[in-house]
C-alpha cells in the first residue's frame, strides 16, 4: 500500500499562500500529474511532500505513515528533479548508490540493486562513466535510475522532460510510461506541459492560484471541465469562450446579437449571463452544424495534416477553429463556422460548469 | 553569432598582408608593449643582474653562477638567506591553515540558506582587505602596544592579564602575530572567492543530497567540497604566490630589518635591505638581483608543482 493522502495542506512564504488547503489522494499505484501555468504551487506541493519545503498545516501520509515531521530521506519518496541534479564528480554507479551507501546498506545489497536499475534503464556499459559524458537522456535515465534504486512508496517527477529536446522528450514520455507498467509504482509527477498529462496521466490534477482546480481522468477534464480555468488550460489551442446571455425559450442571445438554440441545463434561468465555450477542434469551415458563427478569416496557421483559423467576429472576439486537410479560404475572406450542440460547454457568472 | 564569426573571417580573408599586420598591432601592441615595458625587461634585467659582481672600485664583472653560490653557501649570505626563506615557509604555512580554512568556513555560513544580514557580514569581513596594509599595521601596532595597547586591558577585564605578552617584540612570536594580523586582513579574498563557487551550486544537488538522506553539512563535505575543489586550488595559488611575494605588512609593522633579531624577515625584506641598502649595509645591485631571482625561481617551481601535481588531476565541472 502506498497511497499518498494529503488533507487541508497549507503554505505560505510571509503574507503569500502558495499552497490553500489542497485535498488530493493519489492511489496505490496510480500514476498522478500536477499540471498548471508556472507559479501555480504544483512544484512547491512536490517539494511539500518530498519534505524539502516546510508546510504551515495540513496533513501528509504516505503509505498510512504520516510524514509531516520526517526529513525527506525518511519519507520513502524518491525525486527526480528537471535538471536531473545528478552528481558531476560521481559516476553514474555512485550517483545511484550514493544515497544508499548513506543509509548504511550491505555492500552486496547496493550493488544488486543499482545492477537490477541499471538493467532496467539500460545504463549497464555507462556505470562508469561521469555524468558530463552523457547526453541528456542518458542523464534523465541516470536520475530516474538513482530514484529506483531507493524502492520509494512513491515516485516524484519534477518537470523531468523539459530539459530534453522534442523528439527526446517523446521517447522519454513513452520510457516513464512504460517504467510506470512494469514497476507498478506510484507516482506524482509535474509538468506544464499537458500533452504529457493528457498521454501518462492516470488522473490530472490542475493547479491555479494554489489551489487545485479540478482532479479527474484526463478526459473527465477534457470533456467536462468543471469551471473555465480547466476549460481553457485543458486542450490546445484553448477553449473558445464567448459571452452570451439565457433569452426567453431557452436561446442564447451572443453579444452581437445572434441568437442560438440549444438544450440548456435546468440551472439555467432567463436573463443569466453564462459564458460558452467550445474547442477549436470540435468547429467546422463551412460545414453543418447546429450553431453557425460567421466572421472574417484573420490568419490562418497552416501545419500540414490540419490548420488553425482565427476568425475575427462582428463583435470583435476571435475564435480558433481548426480546419482539416489544406482550406482554400485566405485571411480577408469571410467565413462560416459551425459546430454541434453537444459539444457546447456552458459556465455561469462565476465560471463554474453548468449542467 | 555564427554569420558575425563568419564575416569577420571573411574579412580578415580578404585583407592584404599590410593591413592584416596593422590589425594585429593595433589589437595585440597595447600589451606586448607594457608587458615588456613592466614585465618581461626588468624580470631579465634581474636575472642578468644577478650573473655580475660588484668590484670595490664599483665596476662590475660578469661572475657566472657566482653570487648564487655565494648566497647559497657563505654563511654571511646564506644565513639569512636560509632564515628569511624558513619564516617565508611559516608565513605561508599559517595562511593555508589559518587563513583559508576560516576562509572556507566563513563562505560555507555565508551561503547557508536562512543566514540574515548576508550583505552586511560580506562587506564587514571584506572591509580590511581594501584597507591600506599601512593603516592595518599601524592600527594593529597601536592595539598591541604593551604601554598604550587595548588588547593588555581588554585581557585584563575578563581577569586573564596575565596571558598578554609583547607578542610583536618577542622573538617566539613576532613572526606568528605578523601572519595572523596578515590573515585576519586578507580572509576575505578565500571567502569571497570560494563563496562565488558555491553560489554556482545548483539549489537542486542539494536537494537530491538531502533526499538521499544527507544533512547541510553532510551535502558540504560530500558534495559542495569536491566542486569546489578547483577554487580552493586556485586560492592556494594566490596564497602562495602573495605570501612570498610579500613585503609591505612586514615592513610597515617591523621595518626593513623585520626585527626582533630578523625573526619576522622574509624574502621580501631580505631583498629590499640587499638591493636597496639599509642602516650601515650599503645596496648591492648584483647581490639584491640574485635574491630577487631565487624569490621568481621558488615561485615558478611552486606553481610549477601545483600546475603538473595537481591541476592536471582536477576535474572541473558545469552544471
Amino acid at each position: 500500500m502506498s497511497e499518498v493522502k494529503i488533507e487541508k495542506l497549507c503554505k505560505s512564504y510571509g503574507p503569500v499562500e502558495v499552497l490553500k488547503d489542497i485535498d488530493l489522494t493519489v492511489e496505490d499505484g496510480s500514476f498522478v500529474v500536477l499540471v498548471g501555468p508556472s507559479g501555480c504551487g504544483k512544484s512547491t506541493l512536490l517539494r511539500s511532500i518530498a519534505g524539502l519545503e516546510p508546510v504551515n498545516s495540513g496533513n501528509m501520509t504516505i503509505g498510512g505513515k504520516q510524514v509531516n515531521d520526517l526529513p525527506p530521506a525518511q519519507r520513502e519518496i524518491a525525486m527526480v528533479f528537471q535538471s536531473y541534479a545528478l552528481y558531476p564528480h560521481m559516476d553514474v554507479y555512485n550517483n545511484m548508490a550514493f544515497g544508499l551507501k548513506f543509509a548504511k546498506t550491505p555492500k552486496a545489497e547496493i550493488d544488486a540493486r543499482v545492477n537490477e536499475a541499471a538493467r532496467i534503464l539500460q545504463l549497464e556499459p555507462l556505470l562508469k562513466r561521469r555524468p558530463r559524458e552523457l547526453s541528456g537522456g542518458q542523464r534523465q535515465r541516470v536520475a530516474i535510475g538513482r530514484a529506483i534504486v531507493r524502492k520509494p512508496q512513491v515516485f516524484l517527477f519534477d518537470e523531468p522532460l523539459s530539459n530534453l529536446d522534442a523528439a527526446l522528450r517523446i521517447n522519454t514520455r513513452v520510457e516513464i510510461a512504460k517504467l510506470h507498467k512494469m514497476l507498478k509504482a506510484t507516482i506524482m509527477y509535474v509538468t506544464h506541459d499537458q500533452v504529457e498529462a493528457m498521454t501518462l496521466a492516470d488522473k490530472i490534477v490542475v493547479m491555479n492560484n494554489g489551489r487545485v482546480e479540478q482532479a479527474g481522468r484526463p478526459l473527465e477534464l477534457y470533456y467536462k471541465p468543471n469551471n473555465l480555468f480547466v476549460a481553457g488550460f485543458i486542450g490546445s489551442p484553448a477553449m473558445n469562450f464567448l459571452p452570451a446571455q439565457v433569452k426567453k425559450g431557452g436561446t442564447l442571445a451572443l453579444s452581437d446579437g445572434q441568437e442560438l438554440k440549444a438544450t440548456l441545463p435546468s440551472s439555467c434561468k432567463t436573463g443569466d449571463s453564462v459564458t460558452l465555450g467550445f474547442r477549436p477542434e470540435h468547429m467546422t469551415l463551412g460545414g453543418t452544424g447546429n450553431f453557425a458563427l460567421t466572421g472574417t478569416v484573420d490568419i490562418i496557421e497552416r501545419l500540414g495534416e490540419s490548420g488553425f483559423a482565427h476568425v475575427r467576429l462582428p463583435s470583435g472576439q476571435t475564435i480558433i477553429a481548426e480546419v482539416r486537410g489544406d482550406p482554400r479560404t485566405s485571411s480577408g475572406q469571410s467565413a462560416k463556422l459551425t459546430f454541434n450542440a453537444e459539444n457546447l460547454h456552458i459556465f455561469n457568472a462565476e465560471g463554474r460548469r453548468l449542467g | 553569432m555564427a554569420d558575425a564569426k563568419a564575416g569577420a573571417g571573411n574579412a580578415i580573408v580578404g585583407m592584404g598582408r599590410g593591413s592584416y599586420a596593422m590589425l594585429l598591432v593595433f589589437f595585440l601592441g597595447p600589451a606586448v608593449v607594457i608587458y615588456t615595458v613592466f614585465s618581461i625587461y626588468p624580470l631579465l634585467a634581474t636575472i642578468f643582474n644577478s650573473l655580475y659582481l660588484r668590484q670595490p672600485d664599483g665596476a662590475y664583472i660578469f661572475n657566472g653562477l657566482g653570487n648564487f653560490q655565494t648566497l647559497l653557501t657563505d654563511t654571511t649570505w646564506s644565513a639569512p638567506f636560509w632564515n628569511a626563506f624558513r619564516n617565508n615557509c611559516y608565513f605561508f604555512l599559517i595562511h593555508m591553515l589559518v587563513q583559508n580554512p576560516i576562509g572556507l568556513a566563513l563562505a560555507a555560513m555565508l551561503s547557508l540558506p536562512r543566514l540574515r544580514f548576508r550583505a552586511t557580514y560580506r562587506t564587514l569581513i571584506f572591509m580590511p582587505t581594501m584597507l591600506s596594509v599601512v593603516i592595518i599595521g599601524f592600527t594593529w601596532q597601536l592595539i598591541l602596544s604593551p604601554l598604550w595597547g587595548i588588547s593588555k586591558m581588554f585581557l585584563n577585564a575578563f581577569g586573564l592579564g596575565f596571558l598578554f605578552a609583547p607578542w610583536l617584540g618577542q622573538e617566539s612570536t613576532a613572526l606568528i602575530t605578523v601572519s595572523l594580523i596578515s590573515v585576519w586582513q586578507f580572509v576575505g579574498i578565500p571567502m569571497i572567492l570560494i563563496y562565488t563557487a558555491l553560489l554556482a551550486i545548483p539549489e537542486e544537488l542539494i536537494d537530491a543530497a538531502t533526499v538521499d538522506g544527507l544533512n547541510q553539512f553532510q551535502a558540504f563535505i560530500w558534495v559542495k567540497l569536491p566542486l569546489i575543489f578547483p577554487t580552493i586550488g586556485l586560492v592556494s595559488v594566490l596564497t602562495f604566490v602573495n605570501n612570498f611575494n610579500a613585503f609591505d605588512l612586514i615592513y610597515a609593522m617591523k621595518g626593513a630589518l623585520a626585527g626582533p633579531n630578523f625573526s619576522a624577515d622574509i624574502m621580501g625584506t631580505l631583498f629590499y635591505r640587499t638591493f636597496f641598502g639599509n642602516q650601515l649595509q650599503l645596496g648591492d645591485l648584483s647581490m639584491g638581483s640574485t635574491i630577487a631571482t631565487m624569490m621568481f625561481l621558488i615561485i615558478l617551481i611552486g606553481i610549477m608543482c601545483y600546475l603538473f601535481l595537481i591541476q592536471r588531476r582536477m576535474q572541473r565541472y558545469s552544471f
